[in-house]
């Protein structure tokens, strides 16, 4: 099932990057590289678990149009009007050890090209679940045709409790006065390993929502990268990450303003509780003539307890004059004052906590892009939410 | 029904009530009046169960209960509730959510079945348009973005849903304009009743012209140094604090 060899593969797998890499400080890969090494070993071959429940509870949930990537393998739905989809057979030269992994070992590669209004959101359901140890490579890309107005959701699932490795890269394009929506919910097993690298591509006038929930995972590094090219962009993500004991959550998300006048604003939120790590970092650069940009960024953290750890770094790189940037970074426990507020008011310490850090959240889910998967969003995450604060004894 | 005796409180080093004592019965109004400083909102803050005043000396019983044994959260279910001073805000939590939520702690509290959601809706609005609040307030972040009036009025709403048997309010006239002012006292007066109680903690006589105090008491320095009647009020407004610290000194 491979394009290369053993060695080829060992070979790519010694190259994935570490913590030597500044990018990479605080994110460690050993354990992507352990399971792929296992996986090699037992001859790369996938016995895929029962899915096909999994499947069909999350695409039963939100309605879309849904392409599943099953274990690396594609399942196209029937056709919808305004969605064209196509298995992808030339992959670009790869540009980091991780794409050369995903380019060796890529089983189904899928294009989506959303043109015009389509009546669905187009669903993306990366679900993996195998009876041993294993890899697994996604690779999309999506085009929102020039004048498109399109909604996209990628929902990244586990089906039971394993060791898992998937580095996923997804390649958007944004055509002229087209208007994207695209949401990602990362609900993965946490013992499950993931990488994602996410580019995203605007043309003149276009416009870019997004926003990522990462509601699961045991170690999750995600990049954004946003490349502005054409004048008139106005680009806004956030996103979302709660971080229960044990789990390491990496955003790491780069918006380059080559051209102005454009507009990027992102705001990511964190709750963190028990042992565990996440980090922020958050990268604008405004190129030599990008005059008239206007980027900011924010990124607030709740720890609501000792052993929670967070790295959190905004980078600003300005060429030019014209422009207006910003950013802000918060980490902090409950409020105090609010707490007494609600308990005065009867709502016991818990309820009262419970209460705080929902509000914290509540934000950014009111801004889910995709309207039709706001609810199942807000589900989740309140469902989230409980688990990680009943999940620590500091929490009380 | 709240009986303080020579209670003593400190917030870190400073001691800020020392020896102070009261007894409220149901169906008074109380004023404190006192200077910035007398420990007025202290008063109130450690009767509601602020963690950060350490209780180090006197008793404070209501209801016959030992309240200093009390959580916050079981005060508040016992009856009794703080109108705050300087409300605070709170995004992301809707108005109608907290007032439930301190509804339902309260009714599961005396063993009554949650409220049933139309039923909390109606009385929610009744309330709102006796304090003349736009029913819109229901759907906002608590006190996310209120005006200084709007936040004293809905520190009332609140009240008025919790029916409370003691109501303690820390300077609710303060920032108030004269609309607001007699929306919120008109609020007061419609829960005075014989088995409630009212405690004004206040640093003007302003409040007092619409909601009529039974005993009006001077607090300076971390104690009641004069008590009387609602024409005390008006002495002070006339004399200024000085005059009845020099009296008690003096």
């Amino acid at each position: 099932m491979t394009r290369q060899s053993q060695e080829e593969l060992r070979e790519i797998v010694g190259r994935l990057p570490t913590t030597r890499d500044e990018d990479w400080k605080y994110t460690d890969l050993s354990r992507a590289r352990d399971i792929t090494s296992r996986w090699l070993d037992a001859g790369a071959e996938t016995v895929a678990a029962d899915i096909d429940e999994e499947i069909e509870r999350i695409s039963g949930s939100i309605d879309a149009t849904w392409f599943v990537i099953a274990n690396g393998e594609l399942r196209l739905p029937d056709a919808a009007s305004g969605i064209s989809a196509e298995r992808l057979d030339d992959v670009p030269a790869a540009a980091s050890a991780l794409a050369e992994l995903n380019s060796a070992l890529l089983v189904d590669g899928l294009r989506v090209r959303i043109d015009g209004a389509p009546d669905k959101p187009v669903g993306l359901l990366f679900i993996d679940g195998a009876a041993d140890a294993a890899t697994s490579q996604a690779r999309v890309e999506i085009e929102f045709a020039a004048g498109a107005s399109g909604e996209v959701v990628e929902y990244h699932a586990s089906q039971g409790a394993q060791d898992h490795y998937s580095n996923t890269i997804v390649a958007i394009t944004v055509g002229d006065n087209a208007n994207a929506a695209h949401l990602r919910i990362q609900s993965r097993d946490l013992r499950h390993v993931q990488t994602t690298h996410t580019t995203v591509n605007t043309g003149r006038d276009a416009r870019f929502r997004s926003a990522g929930f990462d509601l699961g995972g045991g170690l999750v590094r995600n990049d954004l990268v946003i490349g502005i090219s054409s004048p008139g962009a106005e680009i806004s993500f956030d996103g979302l990450y709660l971080a229960g004991e044990g789990q390491h959550i990496d955003n790491h998300t780069r918006v380059d303003h080559r051209v102005g006048p454009a507009t990027s604003r992102q705001e990511y939120r964190g709750i963190l509780n028990g042992r565990c790590r996440c980090v922020w970092n958050g990268k604008a650069i405004v190129h030599t003539g990008a005059d008239g940009t206007d980027a900011d960024q924010a990124n607030h953290n709740l720890l609501l307890s000792e052993r929670a750890e967070i790295d959190a770094k905004p980078e600003l790189e300005i060429y030019t004059d014209d422009v207006k940037c910003s950013h802000g970074t918060t980490v902090g426990q409950l409020d105090e004052t609010s707490l007494f507020y609600l308990r005065t008011r009867g709502l016991d310490r818990q309820h009262a906590k419970q209460v705080l850090t929902h509000a914290f959240a509540a934000g950014l889910v009111s801004r889910v892009p995709v309207e039709s998967a706001r609810n199942i969003v807000s589900e989740l995450v309140e469902a989230r939410l409980r688990d990680i604060i009943h999940s620590d004894e500091d929490f009380s | 029904m709240l009986e303080i005796k020579n209670l003593k409180s400190r917030i870190g080093d400073s001691e800020i009530l020392r020896g102070l004592s009261l007894s409220v019965n149901a169906g008074e109004v109380h004023a404190i009046m006192g200077p910035n400083g007398s420990g007025k909102s202290t008063l109130a803050q450690v009767v509601a169960g602020h963690e950060d005043y350490e209780v180090t000396g006197g008793s404070v019983t209501f209801k016959g209960q030992d309240l200093l044994e009390l959580e916050p959260e079981e005060r508040a279910r016992n009856g009794i509730f703080l109108g705050f001073q300087y409300p605070v805000e709170i995004p992301g939590v809707n108005n109608a959510y907290l007032l439930k939520a301190a509804l339902n702690a309260k009714r599961k509290h005396h063993g009554l079945d949650e409220i049933d959601a139309f039923e909390f809706l109606k009385l929610a609005k009744e309330k709102m348009a006796t304090l003349g609040m736009d029913p819109k307030f229901l759907n906002r972040g608590v006190n996310e973005g209120f005006s200084g009036g709007e936040k004293k009025r809905n520190e009332i709403l609140q009240m008025a849903m919790l029916e409370p048997e003691l109501a303690i309010l820390d300077e609710t006239d303060s920032g108030l304009d004269i609309d607001a002012l007699k929306a919120v006292a008109q609020g007061v007066n419609s829960l005075r009743g014989p088995e409630r109680a009212i405690i004004l903690v206040t640093h003007y006589q302003r409040l007092l012209d619409y909601i009529e105090p039974d005993f009006v008491h001077v607090l300076s320095q971390g104690q009641i140094i004069k008590s009387g009647d609602k024409t005390l009020a008006h002495e002070l407004e006339e004399k200024g604090y000085d005059w009845v610290r020099e009296a008690a000194t003096g």
